[in-house]
């Protein structure tokens, strides 16, 4: 085989690409057509823009908050605060804009911006002091702060839904063409994987975050200051929920403390199926977005193919523990090759 | 000595063991005679844990056979071998480190009635194995806290409680303290005198002339000659290991004249660590930490580097008081710290070779937090070149280099921050006779071309070749100082014993 073809092949990306592909193409043969009301063509059920792009869309918040999260698996933490972030700097934001009430459209979106991403890090911040400077495992910290987190957002907006100003609204709802498509989520989440990515792969708080998550004794005997690296990923993790929670609440129109219930399990999910593994060192921006997409697809594969709607979890749970052990196999099969090319050398 | 596998107790019989893309062992034929004790040597890669894996049935075989008193016999399972009586100790430790010693020792058969284990029972057995080997340890504690040295007795004991007649070593000694491995050695040749018979694979030369009997020689996966110990002397052991003619070392900075005063210590203490420890290094010396283990070497390296916060007392760096109080101070007056173990402190296995070269720079060699990729692999090209690393491919993992490739990059870590002072620790531990050497006219070229350094070293073969001054540590506190000139082996050996 030739070299590039094996690389790719063994690339985790290539697979994750492949299946949702594949996927996307079984969806697709299966999902039958209808007829389009207005103008009378046959359309496939599954290959659609509007339901691509609603499914694009569906991931996307859980994307976004994939990649802050993945740097702290990559760290060798973990974060199950995420969706409780996501809803209290939703409801916080929203009832901010409520008191407020600022005129412009623009004030509107830029002081709704400021406040929902400056709550998420102010969270994140709170996880990663209370990580560092208490000495307990990320785990129980942020189980702690999963439960406290919403219980203020509960607290602050008395249970209630509280509706976003329509221009928050409008902003994320851009429409490109004459079809009711809104692209905006999917760019942001497109952009916040790039900005994950080149922040993993191209700077030095990035290369730390390896590191630490690889080796946290070496780290501290070349110098790293282990303590701001992991506040970092914890702030960082707090922002891109934040992000999710400004774009979320504005799509839907509206936030609440119920908002997100259980994401933070989907986002871990993603990461991992995006290859992260749990004991650090090792993950990847843009394989936590492919695999928060594959999570996505195969949910959406449910509704398309008329299943009960019932064996969602089922199936995703399968699919998870599936992704991860291929994924394992793979590595192993690499590493044997990688081993077999090292002795090779040294004899 | 009969060198034909044939009425030996052990016969190995063109034994062959491919890995994807190399033969670790090519055709291995020789026989280990009942009751003695056979090395089994060869630098890292020659294939002799592979063949105590094989013998204790971790691994399977391509090709050959391995007889046991003339019957053929196969392993499917590690546990097929212990049911024909071959048990191993091996260097890395298997146990349950939460479960007691007892608990360790009869995890696969622990006395229980109706599925309640008995403790008592259990705890007896164990005392009555240990004490088979003359072992008096307390069966109760969690075997996680014991030194290295008592669990490697435990599995000395594990195994004989199966019924093992035949013992492998695998490198026992390369975690023991001096007087610990004695031990060790006095238990096999109290084992020997039992009627056990112990293979022992190790790199340790000296250990082999004290203990064994018999030497068999692998080289690239081949054997090489299997001959008694007493017909051979160091010299012509170590051109059987690498075909090579072997030279010793004399280092060339002995000869320069030092610089300027580098790094300055006065009274360096810490709590339960060390106590009043004074010492300076001049440009161009290399000053060796030598002491018995737990004499306080590696901790008075980690306080100097600022690893320790509880220490106290005055260092300074080119006359100049310094403040360190973390590693980046430390850095930024100019010191490096190659620690003692390269996988737990040195390295992170999981990125590459330029990566962890560039780690304790990243930083400052940044624009504005933005990573170079390409300076960064040319910095680390330049190093892997220089110290010849193998691979030579700065994209490589760290993780699959060998131990002394592993070694050199931890080093290049810190000539690429172009530290002025250098603390170095255990630089050769487990790294084969080769890339020792290599490591040895390394440290020689640094302190030539003007580096200060501090070496600490368990070997005193090492010390007293490479260094220019020798400070000796006796349980956290200064035994004496030595020059390079009144220094040998019994001086030194008798001031770390304190007799």
């Amino acid at each position: 085989m030739l070299p590039m073809l094996r690389i790719l092949l063994g690339s985790q990306q290539t697979g994750l690409i492949l299946v949702i592909l594949l996927l996307g193409a079984v969806l697709s043969v299966f999902a039958g057509y209808h007829v389009d009301r207005s103008t009378g063509e046959l359309v496939n059920n599954f290959l659609n823009s509007r339901t691509l792009m609603q499914t694009a869309t569906d991931a996307s918040f859980f994307v976004i908050m994939a990649v802050g999260a993945t740097m702290v698996i990559i760290s060798g933490g973990i974060d199950l605060s995420v969706g409780s972030i996501y809803a209290l700097s939703g409801v916080m934001t929203a009832m901010v804009l409520r008191s407020m009430a600022p005129e412009a459209p623009f004030a509107v979106v830029a002081l709704a911006v400021v406040t929902c991403v400056s709550l998420g890090v102010l969270c994140g911040l709170l996880n990663g002091l209370m990580v560092v400077g208490l000495r307990v495992h990320p785990f129980i910290v942020t189980l702690g702060t999963m439960w406290v987190f919403r219980g203020v957002a509960f607290v602050a907006s008395e249970a209630e839904s509280i509706l976003v100003p329509q221009p928050l609204t409008d902003a994320i709802k851009l429409s490109i063409g004459s079809d009711a498509l809104y692209p905006m989520p999917m760019i942001i989440m497109l952009l916040i994987t790039a900005a994950g990515a080149v922040y993993l792969s191209r700077t030095v708080m990035g290369r730390h975050i390896f590191a630490v998550g690889g080796n946290v004794e070496a780290g501290r005997y070349a110098g790293l200051r282990i303590d701001r690296i992991l506040v970092g990923v914890y702030v960082i993790s707090g922002l891109t929920a934040g992000i999710a929670a400004l774009v979320g609440s504005s799509y839907y129109g509206s936030a609440s403390c119920a908002d997100a219930t259980g994401y933070e399990l989907y986002v871990i999910a993603s990461a991992v199926v995006g290859g992260a593994s749990l004991r650090g060192g090792r993950g990847s921006a843009v394989n936590a977005m492919l695999g928060a997409m594959l999570i996505v697809l195969i949910r959406q594969s449910i509704r398309t193919l008329h299943l009960d709607q019932n064996y969602e979890w089922v199936v995703i749970g399968c699919a998870i523990i599936v992704a991860v052990v291929l994924d394992q196999v793979n590595r192993r099969l690499t590493a044997r090759r990688l081993a077999g090319a090292d002795r090779a050398m040294t004899v | 000595m009969d060198r034909n596998p044939a009425n030996s107790y052990i016969e190995f019989d063109r034994i062959t063991k491919r890995f994807p893309g190399v033969t670790a062992l090519d055709e291995v034929t020789f026989g280990i005679q009942a009751g003695t004790c056979h090395a089994v040597v060869g630098e890292n890669g020659a294939g002799k844990s592979t063949l105590g894996r094989i013998l204790t049935g971790i691994y399977g075989l391509e090709g050959g056979q391995i007889r046991i008193d003339g019957r053929p016999v196969q392993f499917l399972e590690p546990g097929d071998a212990l049911d024909l009586g071959i048990g191993m100790v091996h260097q890395e430790l298997v146990f349950c480190e939460n479960l007691s010693v007892a608990e360790n020792l009869y995890l696969g058969n622990l006395p229980a009635r109706a599925g309640f284990v008995s403790d008592r029972k259990m705890e007896e057995r164990a005392r009555k194995l240990l004490s088979a080997i003359e072992v008096d340890m307390d069966v109760e504690t969690p075997i996680g806290k014991l030194p290295v040295a008592q669990q490697q007795l435990v599995q000395i004991a594990a195994a004989l409680g199966s019924g093992a007649r035949v013992i492998v070593f695998d490198e026992p000694t390369s975690s023991l303290s001096h007087v610990e491995a004695e031990r060790l050695r006095e238990n096999i040749r109290h084992l020997k005198s039992k009627g056990v018979t112990s293979i022992y694979i190790s790199h340790d030369l000296d250990e082999i002339f004290r203990l064994c009997d018999v030497v068999t020689v692998l080289r690239d996966g081949r054997h090489v000659a299997t001959r008694p110990v007493a017909e051979l002397d160091r010299p012509a052991l170590i051109n059987l290991m690498i075909g090579r003619t072997f030279e010793a070392y004399f280092p060339s900075h002995v000869d320069t004249e030092p610089g300027g005063e580098m790094l300055a210590v006065e009274n360096l203490s810490s709590p339960g660590r060390f106590e009043d420890v004074s010492f300076s290094v001049r440009s161009g010396e290399v000053l060796a930490l030598a002491g018995l283990v737990g004499a306080g070497r590696t901790e008075v390296l980690q306080a100097v580097f600022g690893l320790d916060p509880m220490a106290t007392g005055g260092i300074s760096v080119s006359g100049r008081p310094a403040r360190i109080r973390h590693p980046i101070d430390a850095m930024r007056s100019g010191i490096g710290l190659v620690p003692e173990d390269r996988k737990r402190f040195g390295l992170v296995l999981s990125l590459r070779v330029d990566q962890n070269i560039g780690l304790p720079t990243l930083a400052s060699r940044s624009d504005f937090g933005w990573i170079r990729g390409s300076r960064e692999e040319d910095l680390a090209g330049e190093y892997v070149r220089r110290l010849s690393v193998r691979p030579g491919d700065v994209r490589y993992d760290t993780a699959g280099l060998s131990g002394g490739n592993q070694q050199k990059v931890v080093l290049a870590k810190w000539l690429a921050a172009n530290c002025p002072i250098l603390l170095i620790d255990e630089p050769t531990r487990g790294v084969d006779v080769g890339a020792k050497s290599e490591m040895h006219a390394l440290i020689d070229q640094l302190a030539h071309e003007g580096t200060a350094i501090v070496l600490v070293s368990s070997e005193l073969p090492e010390v007293l070749n490479l260094s220019t001054r020798i400070l000796v540590l006796r349980a956290g506190r200064m035994a004496g100082e030595l020059s390079r000139d009144d220094a040998d082996q019994g001086a030194v050996m008798r001031m770390m014993a304190g007799v």
